[in-house]
């Protein structure tokens, strides 16, 4: 298992070099002089030739490409991404705290999506067809497919507006989460319940279930062991949620003027601010690999038979 | 176990909401309204870096901090950290009296020691300050007593006042707050003079000010002021609908956060009112006129341009009658700017009559002109995240179809339109004026620009006259001849059609009813807070 655990970690690292030269590569994608982004950036109101030439000099882009990468990706392993050409601050001053913000919502929301969506695909499974199954299953249906913006809207204008329980807005309190995260959790709940559902429901006809019933388990216990082999499949599922979530929440982050990721990486696509974009986007895709990683090693420890292929 | 789950979930969704019913009340209720009269305004950006001397801050948020020697009215330049001042009779040297009662925030005197510390601190940065032609002509700074100084010019530089007045970068911040005797890289406090103090900014959520209860004009009525970071429009519609935000402006760019329904709503709800300044600047097409394969280099082909759009439409549909149609491309508000000038309606038959003239003929069965065998096709290019822009490029794509004029739309970011104005890749662009602060000297001065409108005037057959008027304006001693030359200048730009002007902006204010003593600066970039009060 240990030896499986080092494999593994270990062939993720060429993917992260990959990414993280990709990463670098998106600042040339743009037609633009990255001088000139700066200076636009900062507000300068006229860019002259010699602005430019300054700029460029002062930031160490006159070097070539392969050495330029080669540096930052040294810094970037220090978690120095350079600073951010609007405000002049270090991108990892910008970016950490961002990053909490949108942790602090992503880990609340991924746990109440995990407990509901076990919870009600479970009920949905044990009822499959009948009127309670048919309901979970519609207001869910209904539920995932409002636009996440348009919910957020709806329910501050009835939460906060209207029954003037709740802050619009901001992240000011505990009571700042309860929106965002219920709007976080209805748009993927839906999704994952279903998964958790039709698991169960394969689940159901296998002869372990036959045989526990035939040999007289309780129905509870019987349901504890579908469980347990459903939630084997969605663990790896759970675990991607997490970045999932962790990269969407764009959406959310601006109508409830959430100081996170999302915000942060909106304004600095506005601005080509593109050390916080690059940083951004690394740090995403670290996520995902990292995600990855584990679930793949979890599903390997709970399921010995995928160990063998490596 | 069925039940059981049912009943776990049904009673974790009871206690969600009895959370949010016991403990939301009093904690929501920070609403601003009801907090001792505090003005929260929205913002949809972070104020950002509140140095002075550099650009990325927020202009409203720098207005109330900072100050600067004179002041730009209505009725001209006035007093505001410098009491008087003379200038020599070359015009090189302007000699300021500095107000006595004077301290920054931080408890220091302003002084002429310390004016002398900033404005060289502004200098030894020049390249970013490009724009403002003052800081190409400031040769020295000498302290001549504790509150006299002199400000020496290369040149005579007639709006040298005008540009000191502006809110960046001739404003001033304590010196005890610069790093290493300068400013352009970073500050370490930011105490300036002005009626208000920052206090707390938590970036990408909220920055407080407080009344400066020692400023020399009086202290300001508003004891508190909040800018509250809210990016998305519905949400600050929301937010003052609910009272936790009470104030909104038009942003820099010359944009609203809400829209003109959600603005009308609020004050249907007898809760706001709504106050909107006159016409700051003009929203135009500037049109290349020194590409030479292209059709705009052609002054007929402008000409039709600017006949073929219906202003009054746009004022009224697009704008639901919140920007008033503009003929020039100043209004007749702007210093020097009551021109006796062609007037130019929408009429596609002149628009039509003016192209047959210049040889573009509609072909039997065509819809596109053409000469010489090429069609009058044209690239418009738009601002990406302006809704109004966009909506105007195709309402005046559709009009000039009328007249055998293809035009193609692309949406861009502001960024990318700037550079292409700055290396003549367009045929037309959507721009603005810089506003009456700055107008008509800034936006005059840019035509020379490469990085500005070089390649929208170069292309005229009066360009050399156009350029030299304009070196001359700006030089000349004598009132009478600048109304001349700017007279001049406005005609070469008007006739040649250059400049095609769309709509007047203002600035919009929506705020309580109660609140009193609003009003506006010459600039749209600011406001006096400190005269607002609630009855």
């Amino acid at each position: 298992m240990i030896s499986y655990i080092i494999k593994r970690s270990l062939l993720s690292i060429p993917l992260l070099v990959i990414i993280s030269f990709l990463t670098f590569g998106l600042n040339h994608l743009s037609p633009l002089d990255p001088a000139e982004v700066i200076l636009h950036a900062q507000g300068v109101p006229t860019i002259t030739d010699e602005l430019i030439a300054e700029t460029k000099a002062a930031l160490g882009m006159d070097r070539p490409f392969l050495i330029r990468y080669l540096h930052w990706l040294v810094s970037c392993l220090q978690l120095d991404f350079g600073n951010s050409y609007v405000t002049g601050k270090t991108v990892w001053s910008l970016l950490a705290p961002a990053f909490l913000n949108t942790l602090k919502l992503t880990l609340v929301s991924a746990a109440a999506i995990i407990a509901l969506s076990i919870g009600l695909g479970v009920i949905s499974a044990r009822r499959e067809g009948k009127m309670t199954d048919k309901s979970i299953r519609g207001v869910s249906f209904f539920l995932t497919s409002m636009p996440p913006y348009w919910l957020a809207a709806l329910m501050v204008w009835y939460f906060s507006v209207q029954l003037d329980l709740l802050p619009t807005s901001g992240m000011d309190s505990y009571e700042s989460y309860i929106l965002p995260v219920i709007v976080i959790t209805i748009s993927y709940t839906g999704i994952y319940f279903r998964m958790i559902r039709s698991s169960m429901l394969s689940n159901m006809n296998e002869d372990y279930v036959l045989y526990g019933r035939a040999s007289g388990l309780p129905e509870q216990k019987i349901t504890l062991h579908i469980l347990r082999n459903s939630l084997q499949v969605a663990i790896s599922v759970f675990c991607m949620a997490i970045p999932i979530i962790l990269g969407s929440t764009v959406v959310v982050e601006n109508i409830f003027a959430w100081p996170g990721l999302g915000t942060l990486s909106v304004k600095s696509i506005l601005s080509r601010d593109f050390p916080i974009i690059q940083a951004y986007v690394l740090v995403l895709a670290i996520a995902f690999v990292l995600f990855n990683t584990v679930s793949d090693i979890m599903n390997a420890a709970m399921n010995p038979k995928l160990r063998k292929g490596h | 176990m069925t039940r059981k789950i049912a009943v776990l979930l049904s009673a974790l969704i009871v206690s969600i909401v009895l959370l949010a019913g016991c403990s939301g009340g009093n904690a929501a209720k920070t609403g601003a309204a009801d907090a001792g009269k505090e003005l929260v305004y929205a913002t949809a950006k972070d104020i950002n870096d509140m140095n002075p001397h550099l650009y990325p801050g927020s202009l409203p948020a720098q207005g109330m901090v900072y100050e600067s020697l004179v002041e730009n009215t209505e009725e001209g330049i006035k007093p505001l950290l410098a009491e008087s001042w003379d200038v020599s009779e070359d015009g090189k040297v302007y000699t300021f009296h500095l107000r006595k009662d004077v301290k920054f925030h931080d408890g220091e005197p302003f002084n002429a020691e310390a004016v002398k510390k900033n404005i060289e601190a502004v200098q030894s940065n020049a390249g970013k300050h490009a724009w403002i032609k003052l800081s190409t002509k400031i040769v020295s700074v000498n302290v001549l007593d504790e509150h006299t100084f002199e400000l020496v010019l290369s040149e005579p530089y007639y709006p040298a006042l005008l540009e000191l007045s502006m809110t960046r970068p001739y404003v001033f911040i304590s010196p005890k707050d610069f790093v290493n005797g300068e400013t352009k890289d970073g500050v370490s406090g930011h105490n300036g003079t002005g009626p208000y103090k920052l206090m707390e900014q938590k970036t990408d959520q909220y920055a407080t000010f407080e009344a400066n209860e020692n400023y020399w004009g009086g202290a300001p009525k508003l004891n508190k002021i909040t800018a509250k970071v809210l990016p998305a429009g519905e949400t600050t519609f929301l937010a003052l609908q609910k009272g936790e935000v009470n104030f909104i402006f038009t942003d820099d760019r010359g944009s609203d956060s809400i829209d003109v329904d959600a603005m009308n709503q609020l004050m249907d709800s007898g809760d706001f009112q709504l106050i909107r300044s006159k016409a700051m600047n003009t929203k135009m097409i500037v049109a290349n006129s020194s590409k030479s394969d292209s059709p705009a280099h052609e002054t007929a082909v402008r000409e039709a341009i600017w006949y073929s759009i219906d202003r009054e439409t746009i004022s009224k549909q697009i704008f639901s009658g919140t920007e008033t149609a503009a003929n020039t491309l100043f209004s007749p508000n702007v210093n020097y700017a009551n021109v006796e000038l062609k007037q130019r309606g929408f009429d596609l038959d002149t628009a039509k009559q003016l192209l047959e003239k210049a040889g573009w003929k509609l072909g039997a069965g065509s819809e596109v002109r053409t000469k010489d065998g090429k069609p009058l096709a044209m690239k418009l290019y738009y601002d990406v995240s302006s809704s109004s822009q966009k909506t105007e490029a195709e309402f005046i794509q559709s009009t000039l179809k009328m007249v055998g004029v293809q035009l193609e739309l692309f949406g861009e970011e502001s960024s990318s339109i700037a550079n292409r104005r700055a290396t003549g890749d367009y045929d037309l662009l959507f721009n603005q004026t810089w506003g009456l602060a700055y107008d008509p000297q800034s936006t005059i001065s840019a035509f020379t620009s490469e990085s500005a409108y070089y390649h929208t005037t170069s292309g005229i057959s009066k360009a050399d006259e156009l350029y030299k008027k304009i070196d001359e304006v700006m030089i000349t001693m004598d009132e009478e001849k600048r109304k001349s030359l700017y007279a001049d200048i406005l005609t070469i730009v008007h006739d040649e059609a250059v400049f095609i002007p769309l709509t007047n902006g203002s600035v919009t204010i929506v705020a309580p009813t109660d609140l009193q003593g609003i009003s506006f600066k010459q600039t749209q970039f600011e406001l006096p807070f400190e005269q607002m009060y609630f009855e």
